[in-house]
């Protein structure tokens, strides 16, 4: 038995809440698998994540911010969302339910920017999401991103800048966008730790949204679709 | 009293004249001599050079061989990138999974080109000046050394999900870790510091403090043949130390700037050295003025311990640090000494 587990192994919902962050925090996955697989036979998949996934890993998101977390525990939230789309994707070609597929989006790290494990992470969650992803890897230079865009037909740039010198570089993509008449139709969202602590970032590179961590950026991707398609220019 | 002579009354539980500081300046020697990065990272005589540049400017009680970890990603195939105003980071990992371990050649420490230069530079700066301040290098732990080889989260994924692969990983890559610290022993450094990011709170959990990373740690370390000091790397370490006390070889740690002091010295117990102070991104934009009340604040709270070091943490100094912030942590020991008086 793990903490927030129930003696008689009957689990109550606010149990299995509790039992979940647990399984993640020991970096459990297959445990914690088990916890959403319990649930999804109780209240479907589409319920298992919005209602017990997603908030667990809000918490943990929280706590990755605040250091009470581990990159490890970060990586494991992240599989096991990843698990879960899996399973739900399998679940839904069996009923031959016609599957919504939003995107595609291109990702990457800007130029000279390293740090993959953010971006890996927002990739996993927005695929987790249903968006078709392309990520073009570390340090992608402005243009690639933009003609990546085009040849796919995306209307979301994503661009992940860890250290202050790299975000400044996405001023690049922006002045790529503007050059090419595609600024409005093709939304840039940018992220990273960066754009946590410094205050109007995401403004002064020409970003059009930026979200804190990965559990917020489907949403951030969706809402900049929705603009893109309007050719929305809001900055 | 020179540097060696301070660090002898600190081994021995002693005060010396004064408190002994030190900040790895190795990127700053090359701003220092106005050398391009790029010689620097590649000419062991360019990196002497800025280490002596660095000890008449500011005096430091240790100095210290490159830093330039992504050199040993480089010794085993990745691909690394260099700036011009920055220490180079691996940009491509020379494989990508765990399996590809398997038919990978490890670097020979005596004959790999990188290896060569950062032992080289090593041995000019211990010639040039370690008679009178102890040097040191800093390498990374075998725990640390896949990220570098197959990427941090490849290396997450295998040591999360695929514990043996990860455990037969570590029995190809301790002998390599031990065999080149022994080797910049042999060369003459006082010190090998270890970075031991994968040990840390920051990166892993307890269960694999406890499982992998200290078990690899105890092997490794025995097979060293000097005194290790063990690196936070990034994130505060204290709350894993309990973990990390009383491995063989180790001298000491290197703790972040947050970490309590008080309760690493209760942890480690009174032979263990500590150095802390103010991490290296934070002296870059900090005022001179407030550098000197964090170094001074941290020195009242060692007021009594013999065994510790004012260290600037993280990483290397970076080389648009106001020179003004390198004099103030340094007036700020001397200032201390004062008071003591
Ligand atoms: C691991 C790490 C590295 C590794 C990266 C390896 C890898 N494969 O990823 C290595 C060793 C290569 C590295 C190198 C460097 N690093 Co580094 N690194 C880190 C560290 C410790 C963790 C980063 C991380 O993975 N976090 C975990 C992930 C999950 O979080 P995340 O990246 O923030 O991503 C989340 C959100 O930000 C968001 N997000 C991320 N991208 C995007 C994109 C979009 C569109 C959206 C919507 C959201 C989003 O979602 C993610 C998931 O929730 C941080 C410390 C820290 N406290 O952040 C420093 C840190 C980021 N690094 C830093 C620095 C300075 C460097 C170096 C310059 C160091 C040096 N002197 O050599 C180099 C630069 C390399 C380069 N040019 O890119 C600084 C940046 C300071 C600054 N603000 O300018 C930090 C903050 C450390 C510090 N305190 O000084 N680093």
């Amino acid at each position: 038995m793990t903490p927030g587990e129930h003696p008689d192994g009957e689990l109550s919902d606010l149990n299995i809440r509790r039992a979940l962050v647990a399984a993640i925090s020991r970096a459990d996955r297959e445990r914690a698998g088990q916890l959403l697989d319990h649930w999804a036979a109780r209240h479907g998949y589409a319920a298992a994540y919005k209602d017990l996934l997603e908030p667990a890993l809000k918490r943990i998101g929280r706590g990755i911010n605040s250091e009470r977390f581990s990159l490890a525990q970060a990586y494991v939230a992240a599989k096991v969302a990843e698990d879960m789309l899996t399973k739900s994707a399998g679940l839904l070609a069996q009923n031959s339910e016609p599957k919504t597929v939003k995107g595609p989006v291109v990702l990457g790290n800007a130029e000279e920017d390293f740090h993959a494990l953010g971006r890996r992470m927002v990739a996993t969650m927005l695929r987790s999401s249903g968006w078709v992803v392309c990520d073009l890897g570390n340090d992608v230079p402005a243009a690639e991103f933009v003609d990546k865009a085009i040849e796919i037909g995306a209307r979301v740039i994503g661009v992940s800048a860890m250290t202050m010198t790299t975000a400044l570089n996405i001023k690049e993509i922006r002045r790529e966008l503007d050059a090419r008449g595609l600024s409005g139709r093709i939304q840039l969202a940018v992220g990273g730790a960066v754009f946590l602590v410094a205050e109007g970032l995401c403004d002064e590179v020409g970003g059009d949204g930026t979200a804190p961590d990965m559990l917020e950026a489907p949403h951030l991707f969706a809402e900049l679709w929705a603009r893109g398609e309007r050719g929305e220019d809001a900055r | 009293m020179n540097s060696i002579q301070r660090l002898q009354c600190l081994m021995a539980g002693e005060m010396a004249d004064r408190r002994m500081f030190t900040m790895p300046l190795s990127q700053y020697g090359a701003a220092l001599t106005g050398c391009s990065l790029e010689e620097h990272y590649n000419d062991p005589a360019a990196y002497a050079r800025g280490q002596t540049a660095v000890r008449e400017t500011f005096a430091p009680d240790i100095l210290f061989g490159p830093l330039i970890v992504a050199a040993i990603g480089e010794a085993f195939g990745s691909k690394a990138r260099y700036f011009d105003k920055g220490p180079p980071v691996v940009s491509t990992p020379a494989i990508e999974v765990a399996s590809e371990w398997n038919g990978l050649p490890f670097p020979d420490p005596d004959r790999h080109p990188r290896l060569s230069y950062l032992r080289e530079a090593l041995r000019r700066v211990v010639a040039e000046h370690g008679r009178e301040v102890p040097v040191a290098v800093l390498l990374v732990a075998p725990i640390d050394i896949p990220g570098l080889v197959m990427g941090l989260d490849a290396w997450l994924e295998t040591l999360l999900f695929d514990r043996p692969a990860a455990e037969a990983i570590m029995r190809r890559v301790t002998p390599f870790a031990a065999e080149l610290a022994n080797r910049c022993f042999a060369d003459g450094a006082a010190f090998v510091v270890w970075t031991i990011g994968f040990a840390s709170p920051g990166f892993v959990t307890r269960e694999i403090l406890q499982e992998f990373s200290r078990p690899v740690l105890v092997d490794t370390l025995a097979r060293v043949h000097g005194p290790v000091v063990l690196h936070h790397l990034e994130f505060p370490l204290v709350a894993n130390l309990d973990v990390l006390s009383g491995l063989p070889s180790v001298a000491g740690f290197v703790l972040a700037q947050g970490d309590n002091l008080k309760r690493a010295r209760r942890l480690l117990g009174a032979d263990s050295i500590l150095l802390s102070g103010p991490a290296s991104p934070w002296m870059r934009r900090a005022a001179a003025a407030d550098v000197e009340a964090v170094c001074r604040k941290t020195l009242e709270n060692r007021r009594d311990d013999p065994r510790f070091i004012l260290a600037s943490c993280k990483g290397d100094m970076y080389i648009d640090t106001p020179p003004a912030n390198i004099h103030a942590f340094r007036k700020s020991v001397e200032e201390f000494a004062g008071d003591r008086r």
